[in-house]
């Protein structure tokens, strides 16, 4: 793509307390784009935000958003920012509508009507006048996606956006931030747990692991690696030859079972090698990966750090 | 800035703490101009009982006694020159009294107002002040509402300086509220008059000592105005550097703790002022400002007005200088 | 919108409020530091007749009076303001043809320490050489800031109080002495105005001051010390100031007769 870049990461290194928290992270967006970050609690997906929107400094590296870097241009850079990290926290005393006047009141641009607009969009109309105090953890995370629509960024960072959300209220978000990517040609950057929303959503992800990621791509590639089960007799044979000849990392299950993924080969080659070795094929099946699976399988077995 | 300070005063009145810090006050002179009255009311009948009714009530000629007496200090040649000068003053006072009809025992809203401020003025309104400026910044912090606040296209200093310049305001509104509050409370009790009655002013601290030479008399409102003037400086002074301690800690609570802490220190430190040097550098013992105006300060070399002043201007750009430097770098983790 | 309202009403006052509490802390400062601009009017010193140009005249057609001491002494409580001042002269009067030429150094709250470093500072070496007759009120001062004790401090203090009270006054005695060696001194006992409310332990305390004093003065034999308390005693209503403290006019007229009384033969010698 041809554009500009809305969000560049270059390089970013944060050592916090003596330990390096996030170790190497580059990342590129595009406008329209709908990304998806994920990895295990503890992973730095928070931090990485927070050093995007600047309420951390990078230890190293830069952070460009539309151009302007977050370092020397703050001011010019945040404009394009809209976002939520971790609870939306706003203040308890005031009405929906008067934490979000404030907000308002710090940004020119942004007038009332464009308020009562994000309002709608969130579907909060009738409650905006109570104090907060009384909302549904549901209606302040509604409120949160209000408050980072208001300056119509070009970048929404949205972390655990549908965090208390029922499923009527989930669906309603799939398909605002939908209408939000391809009407507005906003670019949404969301950090969740709830890795089918993400399937949902997303067209690109990354996985992070002990800061640094370690795996990015367009979603539909990535859920497109088949993961294949076959039922042998001699399952260390199998797996010999998947690495000898494909360099295929298998492993096995139990007794007889063997797994891996495979991206490229076709299963009908494989088979027929695995016959011609001697193998006694008893079961092959291929199983759709889901992204839950494929980040457990990348993440499994990780202490948080 | 306008919108920003604008924002940052309705948090303030939302929060209800103006409210808070108003009652406290309504309060407070309530209780201080009942027990005045109270006090006034005894001194009187212990005076009849010593000396016979005439003493109080005709008062008049006991003042005028007192004048010719003076009068005939004033007039003789071993009079020393340095007592001259109070001597003037205490017979315009007199005088006034006279004129005025005004029985010089007698409490009046002008002389409760300028009062009540001299005894606030080092911790009570300290206390005030603080309970609105130790919430500013951690109270956000330790509720989370920061991070929303910071994450906007508003650089964080200018962020900080509306909440800086949100409490200026409030002191303002404070000093004021007292002066009316004490002027309209105690009126009820003691009449609203005594704004023309001359104060005397003018005191010097040389080499230790107080030197009431060059004193002189102004109207009490004069002298009024100028006790909530230095009121108002102490606020902005006791302001900032809770502000700082507000933006170096998490919690409100620890916030407050630690300027009362200090504030309360003060009272025992002033004991070490006059052997102890280093202890004039601190803040909470330079607070009694209206001390030096109306000359009841307890004289210590080199603690002079202007000595306070500074001392307390410099605690002030320091603090907010601290608060500006941590603020706009530090990484925020909540 | 009342929100709106309020704030543009409290951002109003603040700023005026800012205004004049600068113009305020402004004067505070300038009040208390350069020398005030408002010097209080000049008060115009009238000499009193006791100028040192006149007393520099040892004319023996002149009696010269000097009073030291206290209020009482500068005459405070008088109606007419001039207490000795006035009314010892002219008693005296009464008794001489001469002149008399009077000198009054009262000071108000002055105590015995007080009146050794009047005498020792050199400003009154003239009239002390030149005078005749040298009357002193001295001590009530000094002895009134025991009654202010509670019971149990007040023995001790007094002795204290007391001790360096008469070795002050020696001192004075001596000064006087060794410049005027034949003036007669005259020292008024003190009396007590607090009648109705002095303990029996505080009254015995004030006569053994008053006794002490007497032994001191009758030492000299040119000195008298002449007592006010058996005048006053009864006649507080009569004689007292409306201060409670200090003798009134009339008080002075009878104390100033009573001191001509013990000196008439005295005067009348001279």
């Amino acid at each position: 793509m041809q554009q500009t870049p809305v969000l560049e990461l270059k390089n970013i290194k944060k050592t916090i307390k003596g330990k390096e928290i996030i170790k190497h992270i580059d990342l590129t967006l595009y406008p329209s784009q709908i990304f998806g970050f994920l990895g295990p609690n503890g992973a730095g997906k928070t931090t990485t935000i927070r050093m995007i929107v600047g309420l951390i400094r990078p230890t190293e590296g830069s952070v460009t958003i539309c151009g302007h870097s977050v370092a020397h241009d703050f001011v010019k850079a945040m404009s394009n920012v809209g976002c939520i990290i971790e609870s939306p926290d706003m203040y308890k005393y005031l009405t929906g509508m008067e934490n979000l006047l404030q907000y308002a009141a710090m940004n020119k641009t942004i007038g009332k009507q464009r308020v009562r607009d994000a309002v709608e969009m969130v579907g909060l109309q009738h409650r905006i006048n109570d104090k907060i105090s009384t909302y549904s953890l549901g209606m302040r995370q509604r409120l949160g996606i209000a408050q980072a629509l208001l300056s119509r960024p070009k970048l929404l960072i949205l972390d655990e956006p549908t965090n208390g959300l029922d499923p009527a209220g989930i669906t309603e978000f799939r398909n605002l931030i939908r209408r939000l990517a391809y009407e507005e040609s906003m670019t949404v950057f969301v950090s969740s747990h709830l890795l089918l929303e993400i399937q949902e959503i997303c067209d690109t992800v990354s996985i992070i692991k002990q800061g640094t990621v370690i795996k990015t791509g367009a979603v539909q590639e990535l859920l497109h690696e088949d993961k294949i089960e076959w039922q042998l007799n001699d399952p260390q044979k199998a797996i010999a030859l998947l690495d000898e000849h494909w360099n295929i990392k298998a492993v096995q299950l139990k007794k007889n079972t063997v797994s891996a993924r495979l991206g490229e080969p076709s299963l009908a080659e494989i088979n027929e090698l695995l016959i011609k070795e001697g193998l006694e094929l008893t079961y092959c099946s291929s199983k759709q990966n889901t992204l839950e699976e494929l980040f457990l399988g990348l993440t499994e077995g990780d202490q948080i750090v | 800035m306008f919108s920003l300070i604008e924002n940052e005063v309705t948090k303030m009145i939302a929060k209800k703490r103006l409210m808070f810090v108003l009652i406290i006050l309504v309060i407070l002179i309530s209780v201080f101009a009942y027990g005045q009255n109270r006090t006034l009311a005894r001194t009187k009948a212990q005076l009849t009982q010593r000396m016979g009714i005439t003493a109080t009530v005709d008062w008049r000629k006991l003042a005028e006694q007192q004048l010719i007496d003076m009068k005939g200090r004033l007039d003789s040649p071993y009079m020393d020159a340095k007592s001259q000068s109070s001597l003037t003053v205490r017979m315009q006072q007199l005088q006034y009294d006279l004129n005025n009809n005004i029985n010089p025992l007698d409490q009046s809203a002008a002389k409760f107002t300028a009062t009540f401020m001299e005894q606030s003025i080092f911790l009570f309104l300290p206390l005030l002040v603080v309970i609105l400026a130790a919430d500013m910044v951690s109270g956000e912090s330790s509720s989370g509402t920061i991070k929303l606040l910071l994450v906007r296209n508003v650089p964080r200093w200018k962020i900080l300086l509306s909440k800086y310049l949100a409490l200026i305001i409030l002191e303002v509104v404070v000093v004021f509220c007292a002066f009316l509050l004490s002027a309209l409370i105690s009126g009820f009790f003691f009449g609203f008059g005594g704004w023309m009655a001359p104060v005397a002013t003018g005191f010097k601290v040389l080499a230790g000592k107080l030197d009431a030479s060059g004193v002189f008399n102004v109207q009490e409102w004069q002298f009024s105005l100028m006790v909530y003037s230095l009121a108002f400086f102490v606020a902005v002074v006791v302001g900032s550097i809770s502000f700082m301690i507000s933006v170096l800690v998490k919690s409100t609570a620890a916030s407050i703790g630690i300027i009362l802490a200090t504030l309360i220190a003060g009272n025992f430190i002033s004991f070490f002022l006059s052997d102890w040097t280093l202890t004039h550098y601190l803040f909470m013992v330079n607070l009694r400002l209206t001390d030096y105006l109306s000359g009841a300060v307890q004289p210590v070399d080199g603690m002079n007005m202007l000595f306070s002043v500074t001392v307390l201007f410099v605690w002030a750009l320091v603090a907010t200088f601290v608060s500006f430097l941590y603020f706009t770098k530090k990484d925020i983790l909540v | 919108m009342l929100k709106k309202t309020i704030w543009y009403s409290v951002f109003t006052i603040a700023i005026a409020g800012i205004v004049v509490l600068a113009g305020g802390f402004y004067q505070a400062l300038k009040v208390t530091t350069e020398n005030s601009p408002f010097r209080p009017a000049k008060v115009a010193m009238t000499q009193t007749s006791g100028s040192p140009a006149k007393s520099e005249l040892k004319n023996t057609n002149t009696l010269q009076l000097l009073i030291l001491g206290d209020s009482i002494a500068k005459g405070t409580g008088d109606e007419k303001g001039k207490g000795f001042s006035a009314d010892l002269p002219q008693a005296i009067k009464t008794d001489t043809s001469k002149d008399i030429l009077v000198t009054d150094a009262g000071i108000n709250g002055l105590e015995s320490q007080g009146l050794l470093g009047q005498l020792q500072n050199g400003r009154l070496n003239k009239p002390v050489a030149g005078a005749n007759f040298i009357l002193l009120s001295i001590g009530g001062n000094d002895l009134r800031t025991i009654l202010s004790l509670n019971p149990q401090a007040q023995e001790d203090e007094f002795k204290i109080k007391e001790d360096s009270y008469l070795s002050n006054l020696k001192q004075a005695l001596r000064i006087l002495r060794s410049s005027n060696p034949n003036a007669y001194i005259v020292f008024l006992g003190l009396y007590n105005p607090y009648e109705k409310t002095t303990t029996a332990e505080e009254v015995s305390l004030w006569q053994e001051w008053n006794y002490n004093t007497e032994l001191l003065i009758e030492s000299d034999h040119k000195a008298i010390y002449i007592p006010s308390d058996d005048l006053m005693k009864f006649n507080l209503g009569k004689y007292l100031a409306p201060d409670g403290l200090h003798p009134n006019s009339a008080g002075y007229l009878a104390l100033s007769d009573r001191i001509r009384k013990s000196l008439e033969s005295v005067i009348a010698g001279t």
